[in-house]
């Protein structure tokens, strides 16, 4: 069953069009990956999945209900999470405070989100008490991830989760993304590590200037990361 | 999955014996202000102070800079006199009335002034604190006896009786406690939280799911409510308004007094406040153009010292409490 469907969505700046009739689907459980390069419109696409831009036209379908153009925060209600690309934590409040605003929203018992994020992410269970501000970047962005499941959503959006991070991390950030797919979390991930691509997706739709130009659901042809790697 | 409550704000735990401490703390500074400091000073310095509480939820807090703050403090400052002149010389009604008009007042303007960040948000305050301004001076003079001023005497209730400065100053210090309490617990609690996550970035906010324009219009109700009770007790302390308590020039004020002491810390409003009036009380005492000096003073403030004094000084503390670990 889908659980979200793209119809045909154009999304536009002002008079500049960045979608082109984008069509797409995610089902119950699985991990889809957008590929593509810099200015395909990836983040374009996420950004009206979640509501923060509202496609000129076409339809977007969620859970049987049309949501295209529905704010944000609604969205987040009936949940949509998303990820931002920029890994800006509330840097502001603790670890434990940005936890704190998920489950406060979310309704889930705090002690409950926090074991959530802290399973992700041991070392967190020592650094609640500190400024999320000073955390690395690949600590942020695990927070972040960590947090957006707060309250179990139905459906997570990530903008390039692996953008700027060393190698090390970058293999914290996949084992993370694992332990999702194992416990079918159904997500919606831009990434251009095509390693971890390969390696996670159910199936992956490929971008450029603006338009879906391909969608691959078969295994062994997500396998071959080189098969990919001429579209980056 | 749980169900959403993102409109909701349950009260954190409080940690009672710290905000006692702090209560105790302020009672004692200002009490020994008053021994050794003109009583009628620090009276002022209160009202002021209560002020600059209200206006530090809105900026300090959420990050909402507005320029038009005084509306609400000139809103009950008018509204507790004509009260006094026209209805009924009890005090307290006076204050009921004048905060409850400067709530609707608030709740009314802030579905339009919510709808705006930044500077329009600003100005669109400093517009609506001009109109106010201008109907008290002119558009309302009739009632308000424009710039005449509006003289009235707030009778007395049982031992508390206005004419009597020390019991006013006690009655003062109870009101600026009570709303050091009441901001302290709103700000520790979940809704604390979330608007200083509002002052960092509305749309992540979003993405969690938040209704942020309730929020911001609750901040902007709250704060702006909280400003009309110092006007309030101005009017019935000194038993005289003029449309100056009204002018947005008394914006400036308050902003100073925040940056002072450090936006965003409840202690630094209130010790923001205090610096400023002794510091303009002190100049104008000694110096002549003693304007043009606390605008040098304020402007070195606003460039080098922008964090306040209680910003400062928790980073020395820090400091230290690291110093000593190291050494241990």
């Amino acid at each position: 069953m889908n659980l979200l469907e793209v119809m045909g969505i154009d999304v536009a700046y002002g008079y500049a069009k960045v979608l082109h009739d984008v069509s797409l689907k995610l089902q119950q459980g699985e991990m889809v990956f957008i590929v593509g390069r810099n200015g395909a419109g990836k983040t374009t696409l996420l950004q009206a999945i979640s509501g923060l831009l509202k496609p000129t036209a076409g339809r977007i379908i969620y859970q049987g209900q049309e949501i295209q153009g529905l704010p944000a925060e609604k969205l987040a209600r009936q949940g949509i999470r998303f990820v931002a690309q920029d890994k800006k934590v509330f840097s502001d409040l603790t670890v434990k405070g940005n936890i704190e605003l998920a489950s406060y929203a979310s309704g889930e018992d705090l002690g409950r989100a926090i074991d959530r994020v802290t399973s992700l992410y041991p070392k967190f269970s020592e650094f609640l008490g500190r400024r999320a501000g000073g955390l690395s970047g690949g600590q942020r962005e695990i927070l972040l991830i960590g947090r957006a499941l707060v309250g179990a959503p139905k459906l997570l959006l990530i903008d390039e989760p692996t953008e700027g991070l060393a190698a090390i991390v970058i293999e914290d950030i996949f084992r993370i993304l694992n332990e999702m797919k194992k416990e079918k979390v159904s997500t919606f991930i831009v990434e251009q590590n095509l390693s971890i691509v390969s390696r996670l997706a159910d199936r992956i739709y490929i971008m450029k200037e603006g338009k879906i130009i391909k969608e691959m659901a078969d295994r062994a042809e997500i396998g071959e990361t080189a098969g990919l790697e001429s579209y980056l | 999955m749980a169900s959403p409550r993102p409109n909701t704000f349950p009260v954190a735990p409080l940690r009672k014996g710290i905000i006692a401490r702090d209560m105790a703390l302020i009672a004692v500074c200002f009490v020994l202000m008053a021994l050794f400091i003109r009583l009628h000073w620090v009276i002022d310095f209160t009202i002021f102070c209560i002020l600059v509480l209200s206006f530090d939820l809105l900026y300090g807090f959420m990050g909402r800079l507005s320029f038009g703050h005084v509306l609400y403090y000139g809103t009950g400052a008018y509204v507790a006199s004509l009260v006094l002149a026209h209805l009924s010389s009890n005090p307290f009604l006076a204050i009921a009335a004048g905060v409850a008009v400067g709530a609707a007042l608030a709740a009314v303007l802030g579905f339009i002034v919510m709808q705006t960040d930044g500077a329009p948000f600003a100005l669109i305050n400093l517009a609506f604190n001009q109109i106010g301004f201008w109907l008290v001076a002119s558009g309302f003079q009739r009632y308000t006896r424009g710039e005449d001023g509006l003289n009235t005497t707030a009778g007395a209730v049982g031992f508390i009786n206005f004419t009597n400065h020390s019991i006013a100053f006690g009655f003062l210090l109870v009101c600026l406690l009570l709303v050091f309490l009441l901001l302290k617990v709103l700000t520790l609690s979940p809704y604390g939280v979330t608007i200083r996550s509002i002052k960092e970035n509305d749309d992540r906010v979003k993405f969690l799911g938040y209704n942020i324009f309730f929020y911001k219009w609750l901040t902007f109700v709250l704060s702006s409510t909280v400003a009309a009770l110092p006007g309030t007790l101005f009017a019935i302390f000194y038993g005289f308004v003029a449309p100056t308590i009204i002018s947005p020039f008394g914006n400036v004020e308050v902003i100073f007094a925040v940056l002072i002491g450090g936006a965003g810390n409840l202690f630094g409003a209130i010790i923001g406040g205090v610096v400023y009036k002794l510091m303009s009380n002190y100049l104008a005492t000694s110096i002549t153009r003693w304007e043009m000096l606390l605008g040098i003073l304020l402007l070195i403030w606003v460039f080098k010292f922008r964090r306040g004094l209680t910003g400062y000084a928790s980073e020395l503390i820090l400091r230290f409490k690291r110093k000593q670990g190291v050494e241990a």
